[in-house]
């Protein structure tokens, strides 16, 4: 069956181009020279380069980390660009004056933002190579008090509000590559939801890494009130481009009493060609602090993307009673390399969380999960569940796991499985049998696999998300 | 990687054992291996919480104690270490810090087994060459490196070809003082077809600090059988570190169970290969720790053929302000197809000082695989404590009988009835001070 399907596994990236449009392009290298100009071309205050600075003293005394299980070149931190955006034309007033090369981007990709946005009455802040250039629904947002907009704008007009929560969930000194993102950080976005209020539609950025040789190095932070909730969805490709690209983002969500976040994402960077040339490398810092009491924060990711994923979105539960969540499915083929995973930090009492990670690995990738449940003395009667299945499609792959359970109080339940499957012969000879071909058998099987993340996925992601993983995956079993 | 940086305890180690002894002049396998294994000393240095692999298990007290080695034991053993002694097992070898003592020790009558001493083994057999230091790394680990350079004697199992041992071989360690290092050395040749059972338990006549570094080396030939039962109850102040590598052939069968009762720190390192088709594995194990006892377990099972199975199960129950330490990893080499494997790991605690690391691991490299692992931490269930009492047992009643149950489980796997009373008793008393 092998040889009809293994063209689908080789489809080439579909949103692969670069869009032609003039780029204002700082000058290789970082320094704290680089650093003042970054600052400077944002109009920060004082205080926030001040921040950036005092990152980038804690990165330069930082060691490049070497336990994760991925391999890769190493990277040259002065060949990078640490700013470019889009030459301002001029201020916009609608969406009609948006740049026509920007729109026809999106529609290349299938993403009509207008039509888009009209149709899942969804708000799109769109991001293009780190600035933010249209904002729509601000309006209806703002009505009920919310605040979504960039994080540069929010430094302007909500100062107080970044300088209360910017750092405290990620600190600068974090690992390396948090320090190196709080010392460059571009842009990026900002949300806050104030006390009581549900947050009336899905909100979503839209992240793509444009101008080549320039690392994305975006910012986001999420602030729910009391009582507060929102769902917010992230989604990304990237155009196709042969040198590796760099991306250290750092996600901070804080939620306080009875606030609730969701944060979902649908990764499908460029992920090098079949061979393992270029790719994006996310290495990426997401965080959340649950703060306050019952309050929840739950994090799903479907990466598919990227030459190398190494990420582990966390929630740091230290409201009594809040609640941890972590759906993930990570597919890889070819040569690409995923270490991801979630960390579950209980630190107040009745704490729940739950983790459920799929991992795909085809073609000669590898695929770790990589996680932490962490009971402290004070977490009394905290539960955790955690169950992480992995899939191999073919003899080169790889499937690793890497729980870490550390648990120092005894009225704490914690629970971790773990399994590794194919694709059997049987199983596709059953869906031959009902006249089921190869192609879709594995793309059902597969879906079923990963059914109970899915499940958690906003709609019109979950339909992105079932088209992405077929055509990544069908054909490569054989 | 790391710098070469002169590790003080290690230096001290090895000054007080050049003092002890003569130069060599033969140039046997022996004191070549010894020769390498010194130099291999030299370059390594103590592992820090900083090395992944000894994360959770700080060994820095060690340091303070730089014990020589055990000097030949003077002290006759008392009866009441007879109690150790198992009615089975008509084969028994006793050391006493470290030196065989054969005024303690029965061989059998019978010839089918060759059981001796390395020092006797080298000068007329090439058993040792074959067989000795190749699995027992030394090149990356200091305490088999210290092990192999150090060892004063071992005892060396031989079971020939088609031979089914039928009485357990009885391998009795006595620690009669305290201050000392002793470096246990073991090896067993199971031929193709051969079975036997091997004891190896580790005591103690003192409750003072020492530190026992022993090292185990099993190898499995096509078709053998090795049951592999491994007892450390130790000084409540001890060390025990030790290792153990096994290599399993096509079609053999190695199953273990280690107890980790005593010491206050105790690490045990095994390694197991399932290096030929049909190869099997099940390791068991069991920690009963309390007051401020740490009892590390890492176990690595390497599946390296195709068809082979292995199961695991291991268990620590925590009391006061123990710390269990479990890292187990499996690994299915590419081509190894049809591998069955599958890993539980369950934690009780008993108390809330109490703590727990477990880290159990997966690395898949073949697709056509059966692989599963699973890790629970917990306390004891309210409903079945709560069964018991509605039966009219006390709290404290039902507690220790649902700990002794859940120990239980590994203890009932050990398949020599008299050891497995022992062992029963001894839990059962161990529980009922909870």
């Amino acid at each position: 069956m092998s040889a009809a399907l293994q063209h689908l596994v080789n489809q080439p990236y579909k949103h692969g181009f670069v869009t032609d449009i003039e780029a204002d392009i700082a000058p290789k290298g970082l320094n704290e020279d680089i650093i003042r100009l970054i600052s400077s071309k944002k109009n920060e205050p004082e205080w926030l380069l001040a921040f950036r600075l005092e990152a980038y003293r804690k990165w330069l005394d930082m060691v490049e980390p070497a336990w994760q299980n991925v391999k890769y070149p190493k990277i040259d931190f002065q060949d990078i660009s640490y700013y470019s955006a889009p030459k301002p034309k001029k201020k916009l007033a609608s969406m009609d004056e948006v740049d026509p090369e920007l729109l026809r981007t999106f529609e290349k990709l299938g993403v009509p933002m207008h039509e888009r946005a009209a149709l899942a009455g969804v708000a799109v802040d769109v991001i293009f190579d780190s600035v933010s250039v249209a904002t729509t629904y601000k309006e209806k947002l703002a009505e009920v008090g919310i605040i979504f907009c960039s994080i540069s704008e929010a430094v302007h007009k909500y100062p107080e509000l970044i300088k209360q929560y910017l750092g405290t969930v990620v600190p600068p000194g974090d690992n390396y590559y948090a320090a190196l993102n709080s010392a460059v950080f571009t842009d990026g976005s900002f949300c806050f939801i104030p006390r009581g209020v549900k947050c009336p539609m899905d909100l979503s950025t839209y992240f793509r890494i444009n101008t080549e040789e320039s690392g994305q190095f975006e910012r986001t932070l999420i602030i729910a009130e009391a009582g507060a909730s929102v769902s917010y969805l992230e989604g990304c490709t990237a155009p196709r481009f042969d040198t590796n690209q760099l991306h250290a983002a750092v996600v901070e969500l804080v939620a306080l009493d009875d606030a609730d976040i969701k944060y979902s994402t649908v990764q499908n960077w460029y992920a090098g060609d079949e061979n393992g040339v270029g790719g994006i490398y996310n290495f990426v810092t997401k965080r959340g602090l649950a703060k306050g009491r019952n309050s929840r924060i739950s994090w799903t990711q479907v990466e598919t993307g990227s030459a190398i994923t190494w990420k582990y979105p966390s929630c740091i539960l230290r409201g009594e009673n809040s609640v941890g969540e972590f759906y993930s499915v990570a597919v890889t083929n070819h040569h690409q390399q995923a270490d991801t995973g979630t960390k579950m930090i209980h630190i107040g009492p009745n704490t729940r969380s739950t983790i459920v990670s799929k991992g795909i690995s085809a073609g000669q990738s590898n695929s770790s999960y990589r996680g932490l449940v962490r009971i402290a003395p004070t977490a009394r009667n905290a539960r955790n569940y955690s169950q992480c299945d992995s899939m191999l499609i073919g003899s080169q792959c790889g499937a690793h796991t890497f729980p870490y359970i550390q648990v120092q109080n005894s009225s704490a339940q914690v629970e971790h499985e773990a399994s590794t499957s194919k694709i059997g012969e049987d199983q596709l000879f059953y869906f031959a049998q009902r006249g089921i071909g190869a192609e879709e058998a594995v793309s059902m099987i597969i879906n079923g696999f990963c059914k109970e993340v899915f499940q958690q996925l906003p709609l019109e992601f979950a339909v992105e998300a079932t088209k992405l993983l077929s055509f990544k995956l069908e054909g490569s079993v054989g | 990687m790391n710098m070469i940086i002169k590790d003080d305890y290690l230096d001290k180690l090895i000054a007080s054992w050049k003092k002890e002894i003569s130069p060599v002049h033969s140039v046997s396998y022996l004191d070549q291996l010894k020769a390498d294994a010194l130099n291999c000393v030299e370059s390594l240095r103590l592992p820090t919480i900083r090395d992944e692999e000894w994360r959770f298990t700080d060994i820095s007290s060690l340091r303070a104690t730089p014990f020589p080695r055990a000097s030949a034991a003077t002290l006759p053993v008392s009866d009441n270490q007879a109690d150790t002694f198992l009615d089975e097992a008509v084969c028994k070898l006793v050391f006493i810090d470290g030196r065989y003592v054969p005024g303690l020790s029965v061989q059998t009558a019978d010839n089918s087994i060759t059981v001796s001493s390395l020092s006797g083994l080298t000068g007329t057999s090439s058993v040792a060459e074959q067989y000795l230091g190749r699995l027992a790394d030394f090149q990356e680990n200091v305490f088999v490196a210290l092990n192999t350079a150090l060892m004063h004697e071992g005892v060396c199992v031989i079971v020939p070809a088609d031979v089914a041992v039928k009485v357990p071989v009885h391998i009795l360690y006595i620690s009669s003082r305290k201050e000392v290092t002793v470096y246990p050395r073991c090896l067993v040749v199971a031929e193709s077809g051969a079975s036997v059972t091997v004891i190896e338990e580790y005591v103690a006549l003192h409750e003072g600090v020492s530190l026992t570094n022993s090292v185990t080396e099993m190898y499995l030939k096509d078709s053998a059988r090795v049951n592999h039962i491994r007892v450390q109850r130790e000084s409540p102040q001890a060390f025990h570190i030790a290792n153990s590598s096994a290599l399993v052939a096509k079609s053999a069968q190695y199953d273990s169970i280690s107890l980790a009762l005593g010491a206050h720190i105790s690490r045990f390192d095994q390694k197991i290969t399932l290096a030929g088709e049909n190869a099997g594995c099940e390791v068991d194990g069991l920690a009963l720790i309390a007051g401020r006892q740490l009892a590390d377990t890492h176990t690595f099972i390497d599946h390296a053929n195709p068809h082979c199975r292995s199961r695991q199960l291991h268990k620590c129950i925590m009391d006061d302000s123990a710390h269990g330490v479990f890292s187990g990893k499996i690994m299915v080499r590419p081509h190894a197809q049809l591998t069955d494997a599958r890993q539980l790991n369950r934690n009780l605690l008993l108390s809330d000082r109490a703590r727990v690391d477990t880290k159990p691991q997966l690395e898949i490299f073949a697709d056509d695989v059966k692989c599963a692992h699973g890790a629970t931490v917990g306390q004891l269930d309210r409903e079945s404590l709560f069964y018991l009492q509605s039966r009219g047992l006390t709290e404290t009643v039902a507690r220790n009988l649902l700990t002794y149950a859940f120990g239980g489980e590994v203890i009932s796997r050990v398949t020599v009835p008299s050891l497995r009373q022992h062992l029963e008793q001894y839990i059962l008393a161990r529980t009922r001070i909870s």
